[in-house]
C-alpha cells in the first residue's frame, strides 16, 4: 500500500513539475500576446482584467497598415526565403562532396565550419560594411542575403554532411552501375533520401536569417531594413509604447514560431539528434 | 565530435567501381574531381569571401591606431592595441561580466538541461507536446525575447512589480532595469529562458540513446535513483554534454541582441550589461575606434576558442565510451 502511495506521490510531483515547466516555457510569450491585445492598464495589476470584451486589435491594424512597418516585414520575408534557397542550393552540393569524398584537409574543413560559430559577428561588421559599400550593396536586400548566406552556410553544411553520411552508400553504388552520373546520383538519390534532414537545415537557415538583428542593423539603414530592426526601434531608452512593442514582437515572432511548430519533427530529429549523434 | 566514425562507408566514387584501369578510369576520376570542385566551390567561395576576408581585415585593422572620429593618419601600432587592452579597466570589467554571464548560462544551462531532460524522459501523456513546446523559446527571435522580458520586468509597469507589490513581497517598486546588478540578472534570466530548451532537447536525444537494460542492470545491483543518475545517466550523456558545452560557450560569449533591446542599446545601466561583445560594439560603433574595437573582438574570439578547446580536452577521453 505504502509502495503504491509513494509511486502516486512521485507521479503527482512529476506532473506538477512538468506543468510548471510548461507554464515557464509559454507564459512570457503569452504575456506579450496579452499585452498586444488588451489595454496596458488592464494588465499592470495583480489581478489582470482579461474580460474578452476588452480585446482590441487596433495595434495590429495600425502596424499592418503602416508602410514603415510593412516594408521591413516584406524585406524580412524576401531576405529569409532567398537566404534559405541559396543556403540549400550551395550547401547541399558542398555537404555532399564533403560527405562522400575523402581528401586531405577534410576534417579540418569540417571543424572549421563549426569553429566559424565562434566568430563574434561584431568582429566582421566593420569590414563587411566597407566591403558591401564598395560593391554598392550597402542597404540592399541582395547585400543582406549574401551576408546571411555566408554566415549560415557553415552550420548548414556541417549539419547536412551528417545527414548525407547517414545514408547507406549501397543505393548510390547501385546507381553508378545503372549509369547515373554524380550529379544525378546526388540530386535523384542522395538529396531525396536526406530530405528530412535537409528540411531541418532549411528551417534553421530561415529562422536564423529572419531573426538576425545585428547584421541588419549595421548593414542597412532605410530601404533594406528588416523586421527585427524595426521592432527593436519600438524600444526607446526611456519610454516605450508597450502595446505597439508587444504587437510588433508578436508579429515578428509569429512566422518563425509557426514554422518551428509545424516542422518540429524535422527540427528535433535533424537538428538535435543529428548533433548528438555527430 | 564532427564526424560519425562508424566504419567509413565505402565512397561511391571511382575507386570502388570494378577495377577498370587505363584511360577510362582516369577520365572518370577527372570527371569526379570536376564534379566535386563544381559542387563545393561556390559555397566555399562565399564563405571565404564574406567571412574569411573580413576576419583577416579585422585582424589587420586591429594593428592600427584607427579611429574614424579623428581625421588624419592611422599609424601602425603592431600589438599596441592588444597591450592597451591588457591594462584597460573597462575591458577587465567587461571580461568579468562576460565570464559571469557565460559561467551561469553555460554551466547552469547545461546542468538544468540535464535535469529537465530527465524530467521529460518519463513516459506520460503529453510528453510529445512538452517536447514540441520546448521549441517555443528556441524559435523566438532575440529581439522579441528582449521586448518580452522588458514588458515583464519594467520598473513602472512590469507584472513582476505588480505581483510583488500586490502580494507584499516588495516594499516598493523594484527598478529591475535601472540597477546594474539586477539588469544583469534579468539578462541572464532572459537568455536562460531562450537557451534552455535547445540544450534540453539535446540531452533528451542523448537519454534516448541509453539502452533501458543498463538501468535495469543498475537496479538489480541495488542502485538508488540518485546512483543511477550519477553512475549511468550522466556518464552516458558525455557526448551531448560536451557538444552542449562547446556550442553554448560560443553562443553565450556572443550574446548581443538581447542586451541591446533590454538596455535600449546602451549596455547599461552604468555599463552593467556591457559584456565583451557589447563593448566591442560600443567601441567600434559609438566611439568609432575601429582599431581598438577589432582588437577586443579578436581577443574575445581567442577566448571562445580557448574555452572550446578546454571543454574538448576535459571531456574527450571519456567521450569515446560515452554515446557511441
Amino acid at each position: 500500500m505504502s509502495r503504491a502511495r509513494t509511486r502516486l506521490a512521485r507521479t503527482v510531483v512529476h506532473r506538477v513539475l512538468v506543468a510548471l515547466l510548461l507554464v515557464y516555457l509559454l507564459a512570457p510569450f503569452a504575456w506579450m500576446l496579452l499585452y498586444s491585445l488588451y489595454p496596458a492598464t488592464a494588465l499592470q495589476t495583480l489581478t489582470p482584467d482579461l474580460d474578452p470584451s476588452q480585446i482590441r486589435l487596433d495595434s495590429y491594424a495600425a502596424l499592418l497598415s503602416d508602410p514603415s512597418f510593412l516594408t521591413p516585414m516584406a524585406n524580412s520575408a524576401v531576405v529569409g526565403l532567398a537566404t534559405t534557397v541559396l543556403c540549400m542550393v550551395l550547401g547541399s552540393g558542398c555537404a555532399y562532396v564533403i560527405a562522400r569524398y575523402r581528401f586531405r584537409g577534410r576534417s579540418v574543413l569540417l571543424l572549421g565550419m563549426l569553429t566559424v560559430q565562434a566568430v563574434p559577428v561584431i568582429v566582421l561588421a566593420v569590414p563587411l560594411f566597407i566591403l558591401l559599400r564598395a560593391f554598392g550593396q550597402y542597404d540592399t536586400l541582395l547585400g543582406l542575403v549574401i551576408t546571411y548566406t555566408a554566415f549560415i552556410l557553415p552550420l548548414v553544411v556541417w549539419m547536412m554532411v551528417g545527414f548525407f553520411e547517414e545514408l547507406p552508400p549501397s543505393l548510390e553504388r547501385a546507381a553508378v552501375v545503372d549509369g547515373c552520373n554524380r550529379l544525378q546520383i546526388m540530386t535523384r538519390i542522395a538529396v531525396p533520401l536526406a530530405a528530412p534532414g535537409l528540411a531541418a537545415a532549411a528551417v534553421l537557415a530561415f529562422i536564423t536569417a529572419w531573426s538576425d538583428f545585428f547584421l541588419a542593423k549595421v548593414l542597412t539603414i532605410t530601404s533594406a531594413t528588416t523586421l527585427p530592426v524595426r521592432t527593436a526601434a519600438f524600444q526607446g531608452l526611456f519610454a516605450m509604447d508597450y502595446t505597439s512593442a508587444a504587437t510588433a514582437g508578436v508579429i515578428t515572432a509569429a512566422p518563425v514560431l509557426l514554422l518551428a511548430l509545424v516542422a518540429q519533427k524535422w527540427i528535433i530529429r535533424g537538428l538535435v539528434e543529428g548533433a548528438v549523434k555527430g | 565530435m564532427t564526424s560519425t566514425t562508424t566504419s567509413t562507408p565505402p565512397v561511391a566514387s571511382a575507386p570502388q567501381e570494378p577495377r577498370s584501369t587505363g584511360a577510362g578510369a582516369r577520365r572518370r576520376r577527372l570527371r569526379d574531381l570536376r564534379f566535386a570542385l563544381l559542387m563545393a566551390a561556390p559555397a566555399l567561395v562565399v564563405i571565404v569571401l564574406l567571412l574569411g576576408y573580413p576576419m583577416g581585415y579585422a585582424l589587420y585593422v586591429s594593428g592600427f591606431d584607427w579611429n574614424d572620429k579623428i581625421p588624419g593618419d592611422r599609424p601602425f601600432v603592431g600589438l599596441g592595441n592588444y597591450v592597451d587592452l591588457l591594462g584597460d579597466g573597462q575591458v577587465h570589467r567587461a571580461l568579468g561580466r562576460t565570464l559571469l554571464f557565460a559561467a551561469v548560462t553555460v554551466l547552469g544551462g547545461v546542468g538544468m538541461a540535464v535535469l529537465l531532460a530527465v524530467l521529460l524522459n518519463v513516459d506520460f501523456r503529453g510528453r510529445t507536446l512538452a517536447r514540441v513546446l520546448l521549441l517555443v523559446p528556441w524559435a523566438v527571435p532575440p529581439v522579441v525575447n528582449g521586448i518580452m522580458w522588458k514588458l515583464i520586468f519594467d520598473g513602472a509597469t512590469g507584472v513582476v512589480n505588480a505581483v510583488g507589490l500586490g502580494l507584499g513581497l516588495f516594499r516598493e517598486r523594484v527598478q529591475f532595469l535601472a540597477d546594474p546588478q539586477l539588469t544583469m540578472n534579468v539578462l541572464i534570466f532572459a537568455e536562460m529562458w531562450k537557451l534552455l530548451p535547445f540544450l534540453t532537447l539535446l540531452m533528451l536525444a542523448g537519454l534516448q540513446g541509453i539502452p533501458a537494460n543498463v538501468y535495469k542492470a543498475a537496479r538489480i545491483d541495488g542502485a538508488s535513483p540518485w546512483q543511477q543518475f550519477v553512475r549511468v545517466t550522466v556518464p552516458n550523456l558525455r557526448g551531448p554534454i560536451l557538444f552542449a558545452l562547446v556550442v553554448q560557450t560560443m553562443w553565450s560569449l556572443k550574446v548581443f541582441d538581447t542586451i541591446f533591446v533590454l538596455t535600449g542599446g546602451s549596455g547599461g545601466p552604468a555599463e552593467g550589461t556591457t559584456t565583451l561583445s557589447f563593448l566591442t560594439y560600443l567601441v567600434s560603433f559609438s566611439n568609432l575606434d575601429r582599431g581598438y574595437g577589432a582588437a577586443i573582438a579578436v581577443a574575445s574570439m581567442v577566448l571562445v576558442l580557448a574555452f572550446a578547446l578546454l571543454w574538448v580536452l576535459l571531456l574527450r577521453d571519456r567521450h569515446k565510451e560515452g554515446v557511441r
